[in-house]
């Protein structure tokens, strides 16, 4: 280690709540952002815990099917659009501006318009709790489940409410994130420099711009069905019920890369940075990204197969996504090239970027069983489909997001979340995880259908699902403890300092947490690793 | 047989499902076993120094890229094997015997249609001859439902509007489960199927006896179906020689002939068929029957008569 060059920005007292009303800085909103999703994480998780208590046993009565219904439907709804998404949109809010060494996103006063418009959005779905009962139809809401005719209360009003306005603000976010990063990058970040966190930002939010009208548009034609007859998706009336299906999963694949191609950043920039190693095949890493954002928006009737659309349809989406699995794979080879010659320092950020390597590779090849039509035949709409889901959604997105929070938490707030705490929250996760949902592939192979409030003791489930349930009650312990882990190191964390990881691009050359306008002069890009041209001026970056 | 074929779907996907599943322990394993040599070997306490900073090799990274798509285009050519074999396209089985399968809110309608054009009506419990291609068209009279009999072939979804068909081949006799595979509603969960597969003289027995009317009550049973026709209970079912014709739920006409009550709710005994009647949402909560009040010598005829429709 070298002498470190001055730093480029003064110093800035610790972390401190936002002004959440007028703030329109995008290191405050992406902090709320951040928070409304941790929020959204606990809600979402009891609601799983109290599903899983439902069914660690079999024909029990904890909860009765009607409320069943509304737990496993705003489950995944929260999980989605209002965990995943603003927790990613609130790190790269936070994140990106600084990595690309910009004062600000472009539009800042959009920006607090997207936060809060996502927000609203929440709170309408929850609202629905409280006026008669919460949407209950499941994520993707069928028809003719979901019209009038079969779900009568309010419920279903407030999902396609709810779900548009936050969609509004998942694509105003999007669009400003796009021209932020097309716009505002420091001197010498060409496009093959953009860090890969940005970079794959970029294409996630592209694919919002392409993907959310669907939905939008979706839940428009049911409003319109459900209050003024308009029977676009009844038969008896000329309508057609998988119009609902084709717009909805239009939007819904490419929303699960939407969710996955940020959490990917974060593995590409914890894993290089704690290998001491810079990423192996820059080109290939962001290439693929752009090809899976590509591909994925030919790929939504692979969730359409049993519905009987033909032979011929089916092999083309079959086809198109297996052909996802090759870039996918690319990215996961490179990772573990970036490791392989490097020096590994396993820090709690690491452990769960390694982690998440070794269970997305399990929900990725699940999902190439799923692609093989005559497989998704036999396990779709089954407990397979949802530990599959859970693989990619939890082991993906959530441990891309708890390796990015231990390495970027120090950056935001100034302090160094425990590590001693890290490691029992790292453990009890990952152990939680896989006995939670390993089990439901079995299960599901042996022919227990996913949205089910109980099923028959006679089936022989029972031993399993329990399994299940105890696995996620060990799983909310390891949550609990990043939660307390947070709330401690807010208050009394180590003090980071500006570069606490030795690492390369231009967020730690600032000061933690940044100052008002991030850098007192615009840095200047010489290569992918501008810090360690500054730590080594002797052999700097080639790239 | 139409198809010539032997296996029933599920056997052809579970060989399918070995092939493909053992390529992806392949992988699987290989890859774990990357990531363990890559933690072990160089963890921080095992190296010194700055690593080497290597950028890529395009070489390596382009075999990674072409390896994946050349065992990609394997599993594809294979599945369209499976497909071409499992034939979902109906004109290629035409010719097997038909058997239409409506969904319901949360039971099943069954109707076999027969050479004269007369069908016969069954619900929640499918019996097929052994060894014979079944043509199901499967069809909804409200929500999308989904067919699934896991040991016998994948789902495929019963649409309103749509006309879907399955191809159903048993090739041992015996006794098969099976369930609604696509939330239709809160009590997906019990909307459950038996199949029961059965040589071919005694599935034309069991038929011929569904086809009947119901067997002329006597006694109790008698009184029994008084109750029922003047009750509510006529205005949603069926028992064909009564003059009960309601339509909303499944037909009775043969109700004693099942092994189970309420889509494989509750076991079809004296007792819980008492309890059913007495109150079915105890048991299946949000299901459209209602609870019908009946004075309690009313309710054991009615349990009589159910118990003799035979
Ligand atoms: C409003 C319509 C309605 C009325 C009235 C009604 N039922 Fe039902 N019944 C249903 C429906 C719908 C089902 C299917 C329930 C399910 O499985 O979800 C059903 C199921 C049954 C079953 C089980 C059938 C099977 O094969 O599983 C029996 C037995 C039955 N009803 C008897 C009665 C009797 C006796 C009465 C009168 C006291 C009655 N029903 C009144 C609608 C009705
Ligand atoms: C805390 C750990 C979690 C547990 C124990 C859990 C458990 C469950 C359960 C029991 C279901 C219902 C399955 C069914 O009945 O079909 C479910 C559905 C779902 N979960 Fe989770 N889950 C967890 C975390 C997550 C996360 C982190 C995400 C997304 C990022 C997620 C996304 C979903 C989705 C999309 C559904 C489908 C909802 C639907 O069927 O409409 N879950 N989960
Ligand atoms: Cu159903």
């Amino acid at each position: 280690m070298t002498a470190v060059a001055p730093p480029i920005a003064r110093r800035t007292a610790l972390f401190h709540a936002p002004d959440w009303l007028r703030t329109v800085d995008h290191k405050d909103i992406g902090v709320m952002y951040i928070t409304m999703a941790l929020v959204f994480l606990v809600i979402g998780g009891v609601e799983a815990l109290v599903m899983r208590w439902q069914l660690a046993l079999p024909e029990q009565h904890v909860v009765d099917p009607a409320l069943y219904s509304q737990l496993f439907t705003m489950h995944g709804i929260t999980m989605i659009f209002l965990m995943a998404i603003p927790i990613l949109v609130g790190m790269a809010n936070f994140i990106v501006p600084l990595q690309i060494g910009a004062r600000d996103v472009a539009f800042p006063r959009l920006n607090a318009l997207s936060f809060w418009l996502s927000l609203l959005g929440g709170l309408l779905l929850y609202f629905s709790f409280v006026a008669g009962g919460a949407p209950d139809a499941g994520w993707f809401a069928y028809v003719p489940l979901s019209d009038r005719a079969y779900s009568i209360g309010t419920g279903l009003d407030y999902y396609a409410l709810g779900l548009a306005v936050n969609g509004a603000g998942t694509i105003v976010g999007a669009l400003n994130l796009v021209v932020t990063i097309a716009l505002m990058r420091a001197p010498g970040m060409s496009v093959s420099r953009i860090p890969l966190f940005t970079w794959m930002v970029l294409v996630t939010s592209a694919l919002i711009l392409l993907a959310y009208p669907a939905l939008s548009a979706d839940l428009v034609l049911l409003l319109v069905d459900r209050y003024m007859g308009a029977h676009f998706f009844t038969p008896q009336a000329g309508g057609d019920a998988l119009i609902w299906q084709h717009l909805f999963w239009f939007f819904g694949h490419p929303e699960v890369y939407i969710v996955i191609l940020p959490a990917f950043g974060m593995i590409s920039e914890v894993i290089p940075v704690f290998s001491g190693k810079p990423i192996f095949g820059y080109r290939f890493v962001a290439a693929s990204s752009v090809a899976i954002g590509f591909l994925s928006m030919g790929v939504w009737a692979h969730h359409m197969f049993a519905v009987g659309l033909g032979n011929e349809a089916d092999d083309f989406f079959s086809a198109a996504s297996m052909l996802i699995a090759i870039p996918t794979g690319v990215k996961i080879f490179n990772w573990i090239a970036t490791m392989i010659g490097g020096r590994l320092r396993f820090t709690t950020s690491m452990l769960f970027a390694v982690g998440f390597l070794t269970v997305f590779v399990f929900g990725g090849l699940t999902g190439v069983t799923l692609a093989t039509i005559p497989l998704d035949w036999m396990v779709t709409q089954s407990y397979y489909v949802v530990a599959h889901m859970h693989y990619v959604l939890f082991g993906g997105v959530v441990f891309g997001v708890f390796a990015g929070s231990y390495y970027w938490f120090p950056k935001i707030t100034g302090r160094l979340l425990s590590e001693r705490l890290g490691k029992w929250h790292f453990w009890l996760v990952y152990l939680g995880f896989n006995l939670t949902f390993l089990p439901q592939h079995l299960v599901g192979i042996e022919g227990m259908p996913r949205r089910v409030w109980t099923y028959p003791a006679s089936m022989g489930w029972g031993p399993l699902n329990f399994a299940s349930s105890i696995g996620a009650a060990i799983l909310a312990v390891g949550v609990a403890v990043f939660a307390v882990n947070v709330l401690l190191s807010l208050r009394s964390g180590e003090i980071a300092g500006d570069d606490p990881w030795d690492a390369w691009t231009l967020e730690w050359a600032t000061s933690s947490p940044p100052p008002p306008g991030n850098f007192v002069q615009t840095p200047v890009v010489t290569s992918r690793r501008p810090l360690w041209d500054r730590k080594h001026p002797d052999r700097p970056d080639p790239s | 047989m139409p198809g010539g074929s032997v296996r029933t779907s599920t056997e052809a996907i579970a060989s399918l499902g070995t092939i493909v599943g053992a390529i992806a322990v392949v992988i699987l394993v290989g890859v774990e076993i990357a990531i363990v040599y890559a933690i072990w070997r160089y963890r921080s306490s095992r190296v010194g120094g700055i690593p080497p900073q290597i950028t890529g090799n395009t070489r390596l990274e382009v075999i990674w890229t072409v390896l994946p798509a050349i065992t990609l285009v394997v599993v594809f050519v294979l599945m369209i094997g499976t497909m071409n074999e499992i034939a979902a396209a109906p004109s290629s089985y035409q010719g097997a015997m038909p058997l239409v399968v409506r969904g319901h809110q949360w039971w099943w309608e069954l109707r076999y249609p027969q050479k004269d054009g007369t069908e016969v009506v069954a619900a929640n419990e499918i019996h097929i001859p052994v060894s014979t291609e079944i043509d199901v068209s499967l069809q909804s009279a409200d929500v999308i439902h989904s067919f699934w009999v896991p040991q016998l072939a994948g789902k495929m979804d019963l649409i309103p509007g749509r006309d879907n068909h399955l191809r159903l081949y048993a090739s041992r006799t015996g006794t098969y489960f099976g369930a609604c595979a696509e939330y239709c509603g809160i009590e997906h969960a019990w909307m459950r199927l038996r199949i029961v597969v059965e040589p071919a003289d005694r599935f034309q027995t069991w038929l011929r006896g569904q086809a009947a009317s119901r067997a002329a009550p006597s006694g109790l049973a008698q009184k029994g179906e008084q109750v029922f026709t003047t009750a509510l209970c006529a205005s949603c079912h069926t028992v064909r020689g009564s003059s009960a014709s309601g339509a909303a739920g499944p037909d009775l006409t043969h109700l004693a002939s099942r092994t189970t009550i309420g889509a494989g709710v509750l076991p079809n005994n004296d007792a819980s068929l008492h309890d059913w009647v007495a109150d079915p949402q105890r048991f299946k909560p949000g299901s459209f029957m209602p609870l019908v009040p009946l004075a309690p010598d009313d309710l054991n005829a009615v349990i009589a008569y159910l118990r003799s429709l035979q």
